[in-house]
């Protein structure tokens, strides 16, 4: 009984249930971290883990939001395209109209037809530069006003200009003012229309000479504007794809992250089981006999 | 030598043997029993009278077995390093406990943790800069600050309830420190006067021994024997029980503004060194928790800041300006401007008073970068040390696990050997009634036989 370490019944069921316990233990946490499918549950898994997981939840809210943007910027720079595709045929209209009304043929009263034509042109010509998304007129800028245009042609707008943030650091402009889009206040497009029914009217000559040239000056001003609101959506499309790739990358590595590796965890839990189970076994023989069983 | 000595002998070997067997029945009586050290009989041979005389002088072979005092087996110096551990232990694993329902509360990486609010958040200025006149959108981000501000109260207000149930817990731990106190000085004072009127005393010591266990748990303690069989049990240097005399420990709540917690000697309001539970809890309630609501308050102020900064240069679509989008709420905290949260349209969205669909400055707030990362350095600085904390409690428990199976070694009963010993005993016993039988039939035949020759 001296140096030997002695073993007592106590000690022996002490040791035995602490090695149960920590086969259960063990047990427990695989078979949670195996039902909630996340290897990180708290911040002391893996403080690591955790600090990637903030950042990339934070960038995948990020780039959610980006993608509305984007959406936003698109459905703008749509409306605007498309605003100026049909601006552009009414143009197109327009200049017939001037190379009929410059044939020195026609009679007063056909030239009074084309300038009513040209007033009407003029008129959904308006209206095309009135167009508005979610209640708000394209082409004013970022005033508040009700419309981008007054009837009589006034632009009631500003040159402010809108921007979407479609992926980080990166703005797009998604609106085009009716100065860029229509030309500077007194000299736009609708003072060149109203210009042209009155020549029609009145002053025949001063078609080719003057007014053929503003019309165009116009036209290539509106085109150039269809041409810079293309581009952008297509910037913006573009952007969005990869922000979509980058946002895939950054839920593949959350997963990689957060996410149980399922084969190798079951296999884990498998090993575990067999653990337990020896334990009990081990246990059931060792615990129960002692001199008591074999002394008469 | 008489002739009657063999009786002596004889008898003396039967009231040995069968106080062994007594003490080895009291043994396996009390194999489960939690403190409990095994006993023994120390026997001494009996040798006689060792100093001779002129005219006497002992020849005989010996006077039989003393049969001493029955001691307890139990290694004082693994009991101390027992205590010492266990302190340790409960010490951790009050951390342990205070960092993991932290950890709880926090709530991260989730989907409902604040590092959620703060994204969705900042989500609903880009909302609102997509649409600066669109006054759902405006009512959306309100929604959404006054759901931050209130992430963060909320978690704040959990830190403070979890730290005042911990002192609560400390106050409940201290009430059983003293209870335990007042009863090892009465145990010192039974222990001494059983040893004076030369009873055992060894229950009342093991239920002694399981106390300071208890306490070296609870407060942390060492002890030093005193004379008597009495024992002095110290906290932090000062006696908790000194003799048949206990010094019971108070919490005293301090009016700082921190509100510091202590715990105190009674008497004279010094602080006393408590380790163990006690020391844990303190730790979690003057520094662990304190230093997490400070953080968390740390954070949303500078959330709060970098917003303002930018939405004081905003426009509202009234035209007006520097306003602040959140400010300090009147319990401590953030909250939304009360004026914008009664009107969304108040929202600094705009970089100029005229343009009211402009969301310039909603869109720079949406793209403040950065501004999570203190909360986010929080969390992980939570996760480094919870982690750390259990690292230790497992080596702790490791630790734990060796020094109680060397006490359990050294003190606890084994049924095997105490078989073996009954056995032992049991056969000598029977032996020395056997020789007294031997001794009997000597003297029978000494005194009946003889002298009977020719009758």
């Amino acid at each position: 009984m001296s140096s030997a370490f002695r073993i007592t019944q106590r000690s022996l069921s002490h040791a035995t249930l602490a090695g149960l316990q920590g086969n259960l233990a063990r047990l427990q946490e695989t078979q949670s971290r195996l039902s909630s499918g996340r290897a990180i549950q708290r911040p002391s898994d893996s403080p690591t883990g955790t600090m990637a997981s903030l950042r990339l939840r934070t960038d995948l809210d990020r780039y959610t939001q980006l993608d509305r943007n984007a959406e936003d910027g698109k459905a703008r720079l749509g409306t605007a395209d498309n605003a100026l595709t049909d601006g552009l045929a009414l143009l197109r209209e327009v200049r017939d109209s001037v190379l009929q009304g410059a044939n020195g043929s026609l009679s007063a009263t056909d030239r009074e037809a084309l300038a009513s034509q040209v007033d009407g042109l003029r008129a959904s010509l308006l209206a095309v530069a009135n167009t508005k998304y979610l209640q708000q007129p394209i082409f004013a800028g970022t005033a508040g006003a009700a419309t981008a245009y007054a009837d009589d042609g006034t632009y009631l707008g500003d040159a402010g200009t809108m921007s979407r943030t479609i992926a980080p650091g990166v703005k797009v402009t998604v609106n085009a003012t009716g100065e860029e889009v229509f030309g500077p206040a007194g000299d736009d497009v609708f003072k060149v229309l109203a210009d042209i029914a009155d020549d029609l009217r009145t002053n025949p000559s001063e078609l080719t000479t003057v007014d053929l040239g503003r019309l165009d000056a116009g036209y290539l001003r509106m085109q150039n504007a269809l041409a810079s609101v293309g581009s952008r959506y297509h910037q913006v499309e573009i952007m969005q794809d990869r922000n979509k790739a980058n946002q895939l990358d950054s839920q593949n590595q959350l997963s990689e992250v957060e996410g149980v590796d399922m084969p190798a965890t079951m296999v884990e839990l498998q090993l575990q089981e067999v653990a337990y189970q020896a334990a009990l076994g081990a246990t059931a023989r060792v615990i129960q006999p002692s001199l008591v069983d074999f002394l008469r | 030598m008489s002739d009657f000595s063999g009786l002596r002998i004889a008898l003396s070997s039967l009231y040995a043997q069968r106080k062994a067997l007594q003490v080895t029945g009291q043994n396996i009586a009390n194999v489960n029993t939690e403190g409990y050290s095994r006993q023994r009989v120390e026997m001494a041979a009996d040798s006689g009278p060792v100093t001779p005389a002129i005219e006497s002088r002992y020849s005989g072979p010996g006077m039989g077995v003393l049969t001493g005092d029955t001691s307890r087996l139990r290694d004082q110096f693994l009991e101390l390093r027992g205590y010492q551990e266990h302190a340790v232990d409960a010490g951790l694993a009050e951390s342990q406990n205070v960092l993991s329902r932290i950890e709880l509360a926090f709530d991260e990486p989730s989907d409902d943790g604040i590092s959620k609010l703060i994204t969705s958040f900042l989500a609903a200025f880009d909302d609102v800069a997509n649409n600066p006149d669109d006054l759902a959108a405006r009512a959306q981000l309100v929604e959404q600050g006054k759901t931050l501000a209130a992430g963060f109260s909320a978690l704040d207000a959990a830190l403070a309830t979890q730290r005042s149930s911990s002192i609560n817990e400390l106050d409940s731990l201290v009430a059983e420190v003293n209870v335990s106190a007042a009863r090892i000085a009465e145990l010192n004072n039974n222990i001494a006067s059983a040893l004076n009127n030369g009873f055992s005393p060894n229950e009342l010591m093991d239920e002694r021994d399981l106390l300071i266990s208890q306490l070296a748990e609870q407060v942390g303690v060492t002890v030093r024997p005193a004379e008597n069989g009495q024992m002095d049990v110290f906290v932090g240097g000062t006696a908790l029980v000194r003799g048949t005399r206990a010094n019971p420990l108070q919490v005293e709540v301090g009016t700082d503004p921190a509100q510091t917690v202590r715990v105190t000697w009674a008497s004279d309001s010094y602080p006393a060194g408590v380790a163990g539970q006690a020391g844990g809890l303190l730790s979690g309630v003057n520094d662990v928790i304190p230093r997490y609501a400070n953080g968390l308050a740390t954070a949303a102020q500078e959330l709060a800041d970098a917003v303002n900064a930018v939405h004081r240069t905003g426009y509202a679509l009234d035209g007006s300006t520097n306003r602040d989008f959140f400010t300090a709420a009147s319990g401590g905290g953030i909250e939304v401007n009360p004026a914008i949260a009664a009107d969304p349209r108040l929202v600094g969205a705009a970089a100029s008073a005229t343009a009211t669909r402009d969301g310039s400055i909603a869109q720079q707030i949406a793209e403040l970068s950065g501004v999570g990362d203190r909360y986010h350095r929080l969390v992980v600085d939570l996760g480094v040390e919870s982690q750390a904390v259990n690292r230790r409690v497992e080596v702790q428990a490791a630790i734990i696990q060796h020094v109680d199976a060397a006490r359990e070694s050294a003190a606890g009963v084994n049924l095997d050997e105490e078989m073996a010993n009954m056995l032992q005993y049991q056969h000598a016993y029977d032996a020395a009634a056997r020789f007294l039988t031997a001794v009997d039939q000597a003297l029978d035949t000494l005194i009946n036989q003889t002298g009977l020759v020719g009758r």
